[in-house]
């Protein structure tokens, strides 16, 4: 009981990092102080208008809605493209998110994810794929986890002309074996 | 009317042929889609499907390959794309009339700047052809086990048809194949189409990205592909011709 208790309190800073909401939650029990820094884990912000040429690395969440051209290396982090976001760059993530235009190749630990207004000329190689409807994808896409595991499941439909053409089965001469 | 004018509909929509519900067969051997729970009631009648033959041919040619390549020239669909990749193929996609479309944009502005500054720009569809595909299907040779072409011929320019069948044949490796669909007559409704499963494409209605230029008949099919072995040919009720190609 008491445990429960101890674990409520002590998530409660880590839920209220999020700007706007912690001054919101400071009616607890729990006094959060003024001077609270704000969460290393909110996305980083390329806003509309700015323009970025060169090198973005880090490990943190970065959000784009600007022009980037470059390189965009996050490690761990997840990288999302805003609508009005134009990328002219080679982008490496653990999830990649495409609303805008990406012109360059996408590499993801884990998932990329093309909206359907998104628009990428270049090549995906990542673990997990979803395109909406729309999207639109020039390039090729490489998703490891799939294409190892069903690399022999490829069974297609029996060829159609041949479907007709059924090899009598061998009668056997006695009863069964088993 | 300009020929932009003729080959690019701009801001055209086609008007949803409001299907019915409910997975029955029309005259024109479409079934249409069952209704599914998880989309709303405006896609679930937009959705179509049809009996593919050229696919499972197509799908039976593949068979055996293992880590093939293939190149998708329609629409980058989600089911497309995991159909083959689940199979162990590295899929490329390339919508190739979408590309066509913006560089019909930019020929519209390199037409008026030329007009400006007074050059002269060669606006015979050869060379228009040649400038397209100076920017578009530049793949080395025999790098795809299979392309699926789908109808994309019918709505490009005939002299662009004709250079990219001529790519797609130089990226096929000998062997390759090639599924491309033929409309019998003018389609009434611009459409894109997925992978279902192996044995059923789905048709979905889509805005216009350009109308149909040319209708072939078998014979200038024939010439088109004349560099390939086989061709086969499939023609189902709803006046498409499914047409399969062996390098």
């Amino acid at each position: 009981m008491w445990r429960k208790e101890d674990q409520k309190t002590q998530a409660g800073p880590e839920i209220s990092t999020s700007a706007g909401q912690a001054a919101g939650t400071a009616g607890g029990p729990r006094e959060t102080p003024a001077s609270a820094p704000v969460s290393s884990r909110a996305a980083a912000c390329i806003s509309q208008g700015i323009r970025i040429n060169g090198e973005i690395t880090g490990n943190e969440d970065l959000f784009v809605d600007g022009l980037v051209e470059g390189k965009v290396e996050l490690g761990n982090g997840s990288l999302t493209i805003g609508p009005n976001g134009k990328v002219k760059a080679d982008l490496s993530a653990r999830d990649v998110i495409v609303r805008g235009r990406v012109d360059g190749k996408v590499t993801a630990r884990d998932r990329v994810q093309l909206w359907s207004t998104g628009h990428l000329i270049g090549d995906i190689s990542a673990e997990r794929l979803a395109i909406e409807d729309g999207a639109v994808l020039r390039g090729r896409a490489e998703v490891a986890k799939h294409s190892e595991k069903h690399a022999e499941a490829f069974k297609p439909a029996p060829k159609p002309q041949e479907q007709k053409k059924v090899e009598p089965l061998p009668v056997p001469a006695g009863p069964s074996a088993d | 009317m300009s020929f932009f004018q003729k080959l690019r509909l701009v801001g055209v929509r086609n008007e949803p042929r409001g299907l019915p519900v409910g997975g029955r067969i029309n005259p024109a051997g479409v079934v249409h889609a069952a209704a599914n729970p998880a989309r709303g009631p405006e896609s679930r009648s937009q959705e179509a499907t049809r009996v593919s033959n050229g696919l499972k041919e197509f799908l039976w040619n593949l068979e055996g390959l293992g880590r093939g390549t293939l190149l998708d020239l329609g629409a980058a669909w989600q089911t497309t794309l995991s159909f083959f990749i689940e199979r162990g193929f590295r899929v490329t996609s390339d919508d190739l009339l979408r590309a066509w479309a913006d560089f019909l944009a930019q020929e519209e502005a390199r037409l008026k700047n030329a007009r400006a500054t007074g050059d002269a720009l060669d606006m015979t569809s050869e060379a228009r052809a040649e400038r397209f595909m100076n920017a578009n299907l530049r793949y080395s040779e025999g790098s795809f086990d299979a392309v699926l072409l789908w109808d994309v011929l019918d709505y490009l320019e005939p002299a662009a048809a004709k250079r990219v069948v001529a790519s797609v044949t130089d990226c096929l490796r000998p062997g390759g194949v090639v599924f491309a669909m033929f409309h019998s007559r003018k389609p009434e409704a611009f459409q894109r189409y997925r992978v279902a499963d192996s044995m059923h494409l789905q048709v979905l209605p889509a805005a216009v990205i350009c109308p149909a230029q040319k209708i072939y008949q078998n014979r200038e099919i024939q010439d088109l592909f004349i560099r390939y072995r086989t061709m086969k040919s499939f023609v189902g009720r709803d006046q498409l011709r499914e047409v399969l190609f062996l390098k």
